[in-house]
C-alpha cells in the first residue's frame, strides 16, 4: 500500500470516529426514547464501518467478524429488544432528566475536552495508523456513561452502557487492532445477555413501582 | 484402566445432562439418573480397584489456554483409595435413591435432584484425582456449590435456607483457606502443577511450611469439620435429603481428609516439627471428644448423626496426627501405623455413617419426623431398616466384629506406641489422647444405646410411628450393601490391610503390610506382635459360637418351661407410651457430669392444685445447652460485620444514579491523577 493510500485510511478511519462522537451528541440532544434507540442503531453501524476500514487496511480478517457481529448484534437485535421494552410497557416517550439538554450537553464537551487532554501524552507513543482514535473512544466512553447518570428511564441507562461498551470496542480497534477473536466474541456475547437482563429488569421495575424510573429504587432502602 | 475412567466420567457426565431432557416424568428421571450412578458407581470401584493394583498412577491432562491451568488428572493409590471409597457410598447411596426419592415426586424437580446428585459425585471424584492446583480449586468449589444446591432442595422451608446459607459461607472461608495454601506453593514453585509442588526446585523456607500447614489445616478443617469449624455440619447435614447426607457425610468431608494428606505427607514431604503432628493430634482429640458430647444431648436423629461425623473426624485426625508425630522422630514403620489407622478409619466411617444415614432416612420416609420422642417400636414395623441400622450403630460404637473396632483399635495401638519417642511430654500426651479416645468411645456407645432403644424398641411414642411401615426394596438393597461393607471391611482386615500399605509405602516411606499382618494373616499386630495382637476373625468366629452356644442351651434345657405369651406385669396399670424412657431422661445422667461443658439450662414450670401442692395441674420441662462455639466464637464476628455494614449505609442512597456517579467521578479523578 502507497503511503498516499495509507494516510488517506487514517483519515478515514478518524471521520468514521468523529461521525462515531456526532452520534454520541445526539443521543444525548434526543428527547425521545424511539429515537435514542434509532441513533443507537446509527452508531452501531458506523462502528461496523469503522471496523470493517480497519480491517481493510491491515489486512487482519478477523476485524471483519467482529465488525460482521457488531452489525447483527448492535444495529439489529438490541435495538429491536429496546424497542419491544419501549412498547410493551407503553412507556412514555418523553425522556426524564437529571441535566437539562443545554447543559449535558456543556458537559459533554467538556468530556470530550477531557480525553482529549488525558490521552495526548499517550498517542504519540503508538504507532498505528488508527492511534487517533484513542481520544475519540475515550471520550464516548465518558459521554456514554455520563448519559447512564443523566437520564433516569432504565431504557435510557441501558443505551448509555451500550454507548459505553462501543467506545470500549471502538478503543480496542483503534488502541490494538482489536482483541483476540474469542475475547471479542465473549464480549458480544456479555452485552447481549447485559441487554437482555436489562430488559427483564426493566419489566419487574415497571411491575413494581408502575414506572421505570430509576430513582423510584429509593424506595427499596429502608 | 483409562477405558474405566473414561467409563465413570461418561456415565457421571451423562446422568448430569439426561434428566434435563426429560421434563415432566419424574419416574423416568429416577431412573436415568440414579441408574447412571449405580453404572459409574460399578465402574468407578473396578477403577479403584484397578488404581490400588497398578505398579505405576495413571496420568491424563488436558492442557487449556488459560495460563496455570490444566485439567490434568493423576490416579495414584491413595487417590484410587478415596475414588473407591467415594464410589462405594456412591453406588448403594445410587441404589437407595431410587426409592427414597419417589416422596419428593411432585415437590421437587426430579431432573435438577438427579443431576445435581450426578454432578456431585462426578466433582467429588474429580477432586481426588486432580493434579492441577488450579483444577482442584475449580472442582472443590463445584463440589461445594452442588453440595450447597442438594442441601437446599427444599428451600421452601427457613431452616433449610438458613442452614444452606450457613454452609454456604462457612464453606466459603475454608475454601479462601485453601487458595492462600496453594498460593503459598505456587509463589515458591511459579506453577500450579502438584508435580511441581511435589518436586520443588527450591524448598519452601521453613516460616513458609509452617503458614501452609496452618492455612491447610483451617481450610480442609472447616470442610472435614474439626473443632470449632465444625457448626455447619449439624445445620447442613439434616437439611439434605438423606441420600445426600449419607454422601456428604459420608464421603464429602473425607475430601478434605484425602486433601490434607496429600499436603502435608505428599507435597511437604513428610518433614515436620513435632508440634504440627501434636496440633493435629489435639485438634482430632477434642473434635472426637466434643462432637460425641454435643451427639448425646441430640434428639433430632440426623443432627445427631451429624455430630458423630465431627466425632470421627477427629478419630481420623488423632490417627494422623500420631503417624506425623512418629514421623517427627523417624520412627518410620509407627508413622505409617498411624496413618494407616487414619486411612482404615476414614473408609470404615465413609460406610457405616453413610448407612445410619440411610437408616435414617428410612425412618424419616416411614414416619415423616427426625425427632426422636416420636419415635418407638419401630423395630416390629420395620425389621430390615432396624436390622441394618443396628449393624451401622454397632460400628460406629466400635463394637467386634465390624470395621469401626479394627479401626479404632489400630489407632488405639499407635497412641500407645507412644513410649518410643523420646520426648518426655509427648510420652505423657500421648496416652492422654488414648484416654480420651476411650472415653469416647464409651460415650458413643451410650449414644447409640440411645438413638437405637429409643427409637426402635419399646412402644410407638406417636402416630407417627404407629403407623409406619417397611420401605421398599431399593432402599433396603442399598442399606443392606453397606451393612455386609461394615462386616466384610471388619472381618476380613487383612485383604485391606496390604492395600492401605500400598498408598502408604509411598508416603512414609517403609512398607508394613508384612508387619501388621501377624500369624499367616489371621490377626492384626501393631508392627510387633510380641506387643499386641488382634484376630478379628477368630473373634468373629468366637462371637458367633457363642451366641449359638446360648441358644442351642436354651433350645436344650430351656425347653422345660412352657412358653407363656402375656402382657408385660405394670404393677397392675395398663403400660403406655407416656411411661417409656425417653431420649431426654436417658441422657440425663451424663448432662448432670459434664454441666461444665454442656451449660445447660433447665426451665421447670410448675402450677399446682390449690388443694395440695402434692398434684400438679399443670408442668412444663424446657431444657437445652448452650451452643457454646456459635455464642463466643461467631455471633461476635458476625455482630462486628453487621456493625461494620450499619456505618457504611451512610454512603449508601438507594439511587442508582448516585452510584454511577460515584463510579464517574472516582474514573475521572483517577485519570487525571494517572496524568
Amino acid at each position: 500500500m502507497s503511503l498516499l493510500s495509507q494516510q488517506l485510511g487514517s483519515q478515514m478511519v478518524n471521520l468514521g470516529s468523529a461521525l462515531l462522537l456526532l452520534t454520541c451528541f445526539a443521543i444525548v440532544a434526543q428527547r425521545r426514547l424511539t429515537a435514542c434507540v434509532d441513533m443507537f442503531a446509527v452508531q452501531s453501524v458506523l462502528l461496523a464501518a469503522t471496523a470493517a476500514l480497519v480491517a481493510f487496511l491491515t489486512g487482519i480478517h478477523h476485524i471483519y467478524i467482529a465488525a460482521a457481529l457488531t452489525v447483527v448484534i448492535k444495529a439489529v437485535l438490541i435495538p429491536r429488544i429496546l424497542k419491544q421494552v419501549v412498547e410493551r410497557l407503553n412507556v412514555t416517550r418523553e425522556l426524564v432528566m437529571n441535566v437539562n439538554i443545554p447543559a449535558s450537553l456543556l458537559i459533554c464537551g467538556g468530556l470530550v475536552m477531557l480525553a482529549f487532554f488525558i490521552t495526548q501524552p499517550i498517542i504519540p507513543l503508538g504507532f498505528l495508523l488508527t492511534r487517533d482514535s484513542l481520544a475519540i473512544s475515550l471520550a464516548i466512553i465518558l459521554i456514554g456513561f455520563f448519559t447512564m447518570i443523566a437520564r433516569k428511564k432504565a431504557v435510557t441507562q441501558v443505551i448509555g452502557f451500550l454507548v459505553m461498551e462501543n467506545g470500549l470496542f471502538l478503543g480496542a480497534t483503534s488502541a490494538a487492532y482489536g482483541m483476540p477473536l474469542i475475547v471479542e466474541i465473549g464480549v458480544f456475547f456479555d452485552v447481549l445477555v447485559g441487554a437482555l437482563i436489562i430488559g427483564i429488569y426493566t419489566h419487574r421495575l415497571q411491575d413494581a413501582f408502575d414506572s421505570v424510573d430509576t430513582t423510584k429504587l429509593t424506595t427499596l432502602k429502608e | 484402566m483409562t477405558l474405566l475412567l473414561a467409563a465413570v466420567l461418561a456415565c457421571y457426565t451423562a446422568g448430569t445432562l439426561l434428566p434435563h431432557f426429560l421434563r415432566g416424568r419424574p419416574t423416568l428421571q429416577n431412573y436415568v439418573a440414579h441408574g447412571l450412578a449405580c453404572a459409574a458407581g460399578l465402574f468407578g470401584i473396578a477403577l479403584g480397584a484397578a488404581g490400588l493394583a497398578a505398579p505405576e498412577p495413571l496420568t491424563a491432562s488436558i492442557t487449556s489456554t488459560i495460563p496455570y491451568l490444566s485439567f490434568a488428572i493423576r490416579l495414584d493409590p491413595l487417590a484410587a483409595f478415596f475414588v473407591l471409597t467415594i464410589s462405594l457410598v456412591g453406588l448403594a447411596a445410587s441404589i437407595y435413591a431410587l426409592g427414597y426419592v419417589t416422596e419428593f415426586y411432585g415437590r421437587v424437580s426430579l431432573g435438577a435432584l438427579g443431576s445435581l446428585f450426578n454432578g456431585f459425585l462426578l466433582s467429588m471424584t474429580l477432586v481426588v484425582m486432580a493434579d492441577n492446583g488450579f483444577f482442584f480449586l475449580i472442582v472443590w468449589e463445584l463440589m461445594s456449590l452442588l453440595s450447597y444446591f442438594l442441601v437446599v432442595t427444599e428451600h421452601e422451608k427457613a431452616e433449610v435456607r438458613y442452614a444452606g446459607f450457613f454452609y454456604l459461607i462457612m464453606t466459603h472461608v475454608g475454601t479462601a483457606f485453601i487458595i492462600l495454601t496453594f498460593l503459598i506453593f505456587f509463589q515458591n514453585t511459579g506453577s500450579f502443577s502438584f508435580d511441581v509442588f511435589r518436586h520443588p526446585d527450591t524448598p519452601l523456607p521453613q516460616g513458609l511450611r509452617t503458614f501452609a500447614f496452618i492455612a491447610a489445616l483451617i481450610g480442609f478443617g472447616t470442610k472435614a469439620g474439626i473443632v470449632p469449624l465444625h457448626v455447619w455440619l449439624p445445620y447442613a447435614h439434616p437439611a439434605a435429603p438423606s441420600h445426600i447426607s449419607a454422601l456428604m457425610s459420608g464421603v464429602m468431608i473425607k475430601t478434605a481428609i484425602y486433601a490434607l494428606v496429600r499436603v502435608y505427607f505428599d507435597f511437604l514431604g513428610g518433614q515436620f516439627p513435632w508440634w504440627w503432628g501434636f496440633i493435629i493430634l489435639v485438634v482430632g482429640a477434642v473434635s472426637a471428644l466434643l462432637g460425641v458430647m454435643y451427639a448425646l444431648m441430640e434428639h433430632d436423629l440426623k443432627s445427631l448423626l451429624a455430630f458423630h461425623s465431627v466425632e470421627n473426624i477427629g478419630i481420623i485426625l488423632m490417627g494422623l496426627g500420631a503417624g506425623m508425630i512418629f514421623q517427627t522422630y523417624g520412627l518410620k514403620e509407627f508413622a505409617a501405623l498411624g496413618l494407616l489407622a487414619g486411612l482404615y478409619h476414614t473408609i470404615n466411617h465413609a460406610v457405616f455413617k453413610a448407612l445410619l444415614f440411610l437408616g435414617a432416612g428410612s425412618l424419616l420416609y416411614a414416619t415423616h419426623t427426625r425427632n426422636m420422642e416420636e419415635y418407638g417400636g419401630l423395630l416390629k414395623r420395620m425389621p430390615w431398616t432396624g436390622f441394618f441400622f443396628l449393624v451401622g450403630a454397632v460400628s460406629i460404637s466400635a463394637l467386634p466384629p465390624t470395621n469401626g473396632f479394627v479401626s479404632e483399635w489400630l489407632v488405639f495401638q499407635s497412641l500407645f506406641l507412644s513410649f518410643h519417642i523420646p520426648s518426655i511430654f509427648l510420652k505423657l500426651m500421648l496416652p492422654l489422647a488414648a484416654a480420651m479416645l476411650a472415653l469416647t468411645s464409651v460415650l458413643a456407645l451410650a449414644c447409640f444405646a440411645k438413638a437405637f432403644g429409643i427409637s426402635f424398641l419399646a412402644l410407638p411414642r406417636s402416630s407417627h410411628a404407629r403407623h409406619a411401615g417397611e420401605v421398599p426394596g431399593s432402599m433396603r438393597v442399598g442399606m443392606a450393601l453397606l451393612a455386609v461393607a461394615c462386616v466384610v471391611l471388619g472381618v476380613a482386615p487383612m485383604v485391606v490391610v496390604p492395600l492401605l500399605d500400598r498408598i502408604i509405602a509411598p508416603l512414609a516411606g517403609v512398607s508394613i503390610a508384612d508387619k501388621v499382618i501377624a500369624l499367616d494373616g489371621w490377626a492384626l499386630a501393631p508392627v510387633n506382635v510380641e506387643f499386641s495382637s488382634l484376630s478379628s476373625p477368630a473373634l468373629a468366629l468366637l462371637l458367633a459360637t457363642l451366641s449359638l452356644l446360648g441358644l442351642g442351651l436354651v433350645a436344650a434345657f430351656g425347653g422345660l418351661a412352657k412358653a407363656r405369651h402375656s402382657k408385660t406385669w405394670g404393677c397392675g396399670i395398663n403400660l403406655s407410651p407416656r411411661m417409656e424412657y425417653t431420649a431426654t431422661g436417658f441422657v440425663q445422667p451424663i448432662k448432670r457430669v459434664f454441666s461444665t461443658i454442656y451449660q445447660p439450662t433447665v426451665k421447670l414450670e410448675q402450677e399446682f392444685l390449690e388443694e395440695s401442692k402434692y398434684f400438679a395441674k399443670r408442668q412444663q420441662f424446657e431444657f437445652h445447652i448452650e451452643p457454646v462455639f456459635q455464642k463466643y466464637l461467631y455471633d461476635p464476628v458476625v455482630d462486628f460485620f453487621l456493625a461494620m455494614a450499619g456505618r457504611l449505609r451512610v454512603i449508601q442512597a438507594g439511587s442508582l444514579h448516585l452510584y454511577l456517579t460515584y463510579i464517574f467521578v472516582t474514573l475521572v479523578v483517577l485519570l487525571l491523577i494517572a496524568m
